[in-house]
């Protein structure tokens, strides 16, 4: 059982600067979640508090059943894979991997056991008289990952892992860190800037910033149904647009205005907006070049000339502007879009997002025609 | 559930106390409680006249009086003209050195094995050069027979009775002892400079004289300081040297007597208040000196940059 | 044009050479001076110099080993302790106040580390005085604890010391080790000193050599001829009648204080060099 739980967690440093406000966050045994945010969000704090490295201001901090406020980071039962590895650079591989239990007083048949076990999952085996030097890092992004298995932690904190790799290695170990979460069956922790990474390895991710959570979800909701614009805007890439729109009363639902866009909209939630602004958020994908979209759109258009078009290879990101903003759309690249083209884009109004213009918030409810 | 305070458990305050204390304690003891003590008996009379010990009694600034009356200020003159005598051809054969060494287009043969020979006076024991040095220049020693044989002079020269002689001889070691040090030292400093610098230069049509004199000095400048005042404090420690050359007397007629040897002498005899406040302004010219250090060190930073903890903002509370 | 450019660059690379052979002549002709007067007689030194070695270096090294007035294997044997002692004294504390107020953070941590810079090059001998008092206080006159305890606090050694923690130390590294259960002491002990080592060798050398050759403060606090360091022995040799020395004797001593630190240095001479550099001065 190691479930963790933030209860009203304060980090503030001794300088006097608060980094993590008021956190409560809750993540179940065997679960994989990942925290991500920009850099400065508190998603590594909030890590190294779990691993004991930080202390905690205020509030609690639970392991399982475990108040861990006060234990020290060995009696966690917990092991860590950090950013830079942090390989112990005068102990060979096999030696790093050992160590933790060789301070443990692990009978010395049981190391052995154990460190061959994780060297043959990882494919570690032909390296364990190597020094670190002598590794790849790949190689070496390995041992760290094999120190912290050796150890059958009850959970598992991973510190960017990926970041020093290059980018064909990194794919590979997103699938091979997951499937290494499957085989072990305990719960991870995992801190990343990278929201790819982020989608495509947690089953529930914790999207912060300025050390407060914006929103912790399946990834699937995280990018249907965003809570917020920092969300919508930070996950999914590229960027979603927003564009700022007039609400207006039209029959049973409502109408939002851009320029000579017209979108109509159900949201219940916008009764209290008519006559006023709300943000409107389109994903790069939801604005189709498709002859029949367009036809069907009636005033829901958005008409542009074409600042830049980039061939992504299967699709064409076009750049232009629109109701003074910068937007991007996704199509496929058998439209043949040049710059200086005009074009018309049609929302698909099934996947508008609705935001209040000040507090930024998502405006739910019934998002259908 | 405010105000929770000692996170024992992850707290690591303690143990930076814990490992910084030894060198403390050992400072305080063997540094710091010596010194302070040196600086009260200043102020006291305590000397041992005949078989008599008289004091300790407070006596002001008398010390200081005496001192300044007595020929401090002679033995402060001959530290410098010794220290200056071997520092001038030091700083001068250092920089030659250093900017050849480092210059690219001079194949310069053996370069190693230059700099490790430069380097080796460094590692010698002062006295025992010093005895070696007395053995060879005494009046008939290997250095006079040589001359003589040679023909260039016709009876030996005594090195140790003239002035110019004795002064010479000891600026002379102290230059063999430190130059190759001072060399290893700038060699470094030049190697530092970007390298694109001095293309950058050479496209803006700049000759080796002026790339030496607008961007090497220029750029060593910082280390150019260190190297000054560390050798000024090391001039004002000089001890071993003139202290057996010339037997401690300092001969000829006291004119390579160093304030450090005049402490000694004070010291053997016991006149606790006169060593103690030659010691107090040494202590000071020395304070001063080591704000120099500290500043050409700390030039840009505060010394502690650098730490490798990248994620921590605002938590260094440095 | 470019011929004579060329030939100006010839010309200049043989001055340098010169000078460089001038200068690498003047470093080591004392010493090939010292080598053949140690191999040769009193008589023979006396009738005057020669470039060849004479035959006489095991009589001389008889001699000096057996003058019951310099007692040398002694003096080698308490240079040796001293010098072993301070080495290793001033670098392990040295890197352990290093790696205090590297890794730790607490309040005094940066007045800490600014006094220590400030006391850097402070020499011992303004405190001299003080210190002969305190040793006698502590009875410890005649003894050689005075001569190595203090090494404990080396500034400048703390100095190289933080300068390679901080270039070769990741904190990472310290935290996976409290990851993996170590004690803090544990952790410098079998993490940190491992990883210091090229950097605590290299002190061990310059401060072993350094206590090898000091004089002024063993001269003062020892006068007992069995706890005579080298360099007192020297000195009293120059205190003594000079002239009616045996001069194969003199030289022998001089040999025997230098010689074993330059062959030392000639097998180490790479990495001292390379290290005189490294934490004395950034860039």
């Amino acid at each position: 059982m190691a479930s963790i739980s933030f209860k009203h967690v304060v980090k503030t440093y001794d300088n006097g600067v608060t980094v993590i406000p008021d956190l409560n966050l809750d993540i179940n045994d065997k679960e994989f979640v990942v925290l991500v945010g920009p850099s400065g969000c508190g998603k590594s704090t909030t890590l190294r508090m779990i691993a004991g490295l930080e202390s905690i201001s205020e509030g609690d901090l639970y392991i399982g059943d475990r108040l861990v406020n006060d234990v020290a980071p060995k009696n966690r039962d917990i092991a860590m894979v950090f950013q830079s590895y942090a390989l112990y650079p005068h102990m060979t591989v096999y030696k790093n991997m050992s160590f933790a239990l060789e301070l443990k007083k692990t009978p010395k048949e049981e190391i052995d056991k154990k460190v061959h076990e994780a060297a043959r999952i990882l494919e570690l085996e032909p390296y364990l008289d190597r020094k670190p030097k002598a590794l790849s890092g790949g190689q070496r992004q390995r041992v760290a990952l094999g120190r912290a298995m050796v150890r059958d932690p009850e959970v598992f904190l991973l510190d960017e892992p990926l970041s020093n790799l290059d980018a064909k290695l990194r794919t590979e170990m997103r699938s091979q860190i997951a499937a290494l979460h499957k085989r072990l069956q305990t719960t991870f922790v995992y801190v990343t800037h990278d929201q790819t990474e982020a989608m495509t390895m947690g089953d529930r991710i914790c999207v912060m910033k300025e050390g407060v959570i914006q929103q912790f979800d399946i990834p699937q909701k995280l990018y249907n149904k965003p809570d917020n614009m920092f969300v919508a805007g930070f996950i999914g890439s590229p960027q979603m647009n927003f564009l700022p729109a007039l609400v207006e009363k039209a029959g049973e639902g409502f109408m939002l205005s851009v320029d000579s866009c017209r979108v109509p909209v159900s949201v219940a939630g916008l009764a209290d907006y008519v006559g006023k602004e709300v943000i409107l958020g389109i994903r790069p994908e939801d604005l189709h070049i498709e002859a029949d979209m367009v036809e069907a759109s009636g005033h829901a258009l958005i008409e542009a000339r074409i600042d830049l078009a980039e061939m992504m290879g299967s699709e064409i990101y076009l750049y232009y502007q629109f109701g003074g903003q910068k937007m991007i759309s996704r199509i496929p690249s058998k439209y043949d879009v040049k710059e200086g083209d005009r074009v018309c884009l049609a929302p698909d109004l099934e996947k508008l997002h609705i935001f209040d213009k000040d507090t930024e918030k998502a405006i739910h409810q019934t998002l259908s025609v | 559930m405010k105000g929770r305070s000692g996170n024992k458990g992850v707290s690591y305050a303690k143990w930076g106390y814990i490992f910084i204390a030894p060198f403390f304690i050992a400072f305080f003891i063997f540094q710091l409680i010596p010194l302070v003590s040196t600086i009260y008996y200043s102020f006291f009379e305590y000397y041992r006249s005949g078989l008599k010990i008289i004091g300790p009694n407070p006596v002001g600034f008398d010390n200081y009086k005496a001192l300044f009356d007595s020929d401090f200020l002679k033995y402060m003159g001959n530290t410098l003209i010794l220290w200056i005598s071997g520092f001038i051809p030091q700083i001068f054969v250092s920089l030659l050195l250093a900017a050849w060494f480092t210059d690219l287009r001079l194949r310069i043969r053996g370069k190693q094995f230059f700099k490790v020979v430069i380097y080796m006076p460094n590692l010698i024991m002062a006295s025992a050069f010093a005895m070696l040095f007395f053995a060879l220049f005494s009046d008939n020693g290997p250095v006079n027979g040589f001359l003589m044989s040679a023909g260039i002079i016709d009876k030996p020269f005594r090195f140790l009775s003239s002035v110019v002689g004795a002064r010479g001889l000891v600026a002379l070691m102290n230059f063999l002892m430190w130059f190759g040090n001072t060399t290893i030292l700038l060699m470094a400093a030049v190697m530092g400079i970007n390298p694109a610098l001095f293309e950058a230069a050479e496209l803006d049509g700049c000759s080796h004289l002026q790339m030496f004199f607008k961007i090497t000095l220029p750029m060593i400048r910082p280390i150019l300081v260190y190297v000054l005042i560390t050798s000024m404090i090391g001039g004002l420690q000089m001890f071993d040297v003139p202290q057996i050359l010339t037997n401690g007397n300092g001969n000829p007629n006291r004119t390579v007597t160093t304030i450090i040897m005049y402490l000694n002498n004070h010291l053997y005899s016991k006149n606790y208040c006169m060593a103690s406040s030659v010691s107090v302004i040494l202590f000071l010219i020395c304070a001063v000196l080591c704000i120099g250090v500290y500043f050409s060190l700390n030039s840009g930073d505060d010394g502690m940059g650098g730490k490798k903890r990248k994620k921590k903002k605002g938590g260094v509370s440095v | 044009m470019r011929e004579t450019k060329e030939k100006r660059g010839v010309a200049f690379t043989i001055f340098v050479h010169m000078v460089l052979i001038f200068l690498a002549f003047l470093c080591l002709f004392f010493f090939y001076i010292l080598i053949i007067n140690s191999t040769r007689d009193h008589y023979q030194i006396q009738k005057g110099f020669s470039f060849l070695p004479g035959t006489h270096f095991m009589e001389n090294l008889h001699n000096v080993l057996n003058d019951a007035n310099i007692p040398v294997v002694s003096g080698i044997k308490n240079s040796l302790l001293v010098s072993v002692g301070a080495a290793v004294l001033a670098t392990y504390f040295s890197a352990l106040t290093a790696y205090g107020l590297y890794a730790y953070d607490f309040k005094l941590k940066k007045p800490a580390f600014i006094f220590i810079m400030l006391i850097l090059s402070m020499p011992t001998q303004v405190s001299a005085l003080g210190f002969v008092r305190l040793v006698e206080k502590m009875n410890m006159m005649n003894t050689l604890w005075p001569l190595f305890l203090p090494s404990i606090a080396a500034p400048a050694v703390f100095y190289f010391m933080y300068s390679y923690i901080q270039a070769s130390l990741p904190m990472e590294l310290v935290e996976a080790a409290r990851m993996d259960g170590c004690s803090e002491f544990g952790t410098f002990n079998r993490i940190v000193l491992p990883i210091m080592k090229p950097a605590i060798a290299v002190q061990a050398i310059f401060t072993f050599v350094q206590t090898w050759n000091t004089y002024f403060i063993p001269a003062l606090i020892i006068s007992d001829n069995s706890k005579k360091t080298l360099p007192i022995l020297i000195a009293s040799l120059r205190s003594a009648d000079f002239l009616k020395f045996d001069m194969g004797k003199v030289y022998m001593l001089i040999t025997v204080a230098i010689v074993p630190i330059i062959i030392v240095y000639l097998l180490l001479s790479r990495f001292i060099v390379a290290g005189v550099t490294l934490g004395g001065v950034k860039e």
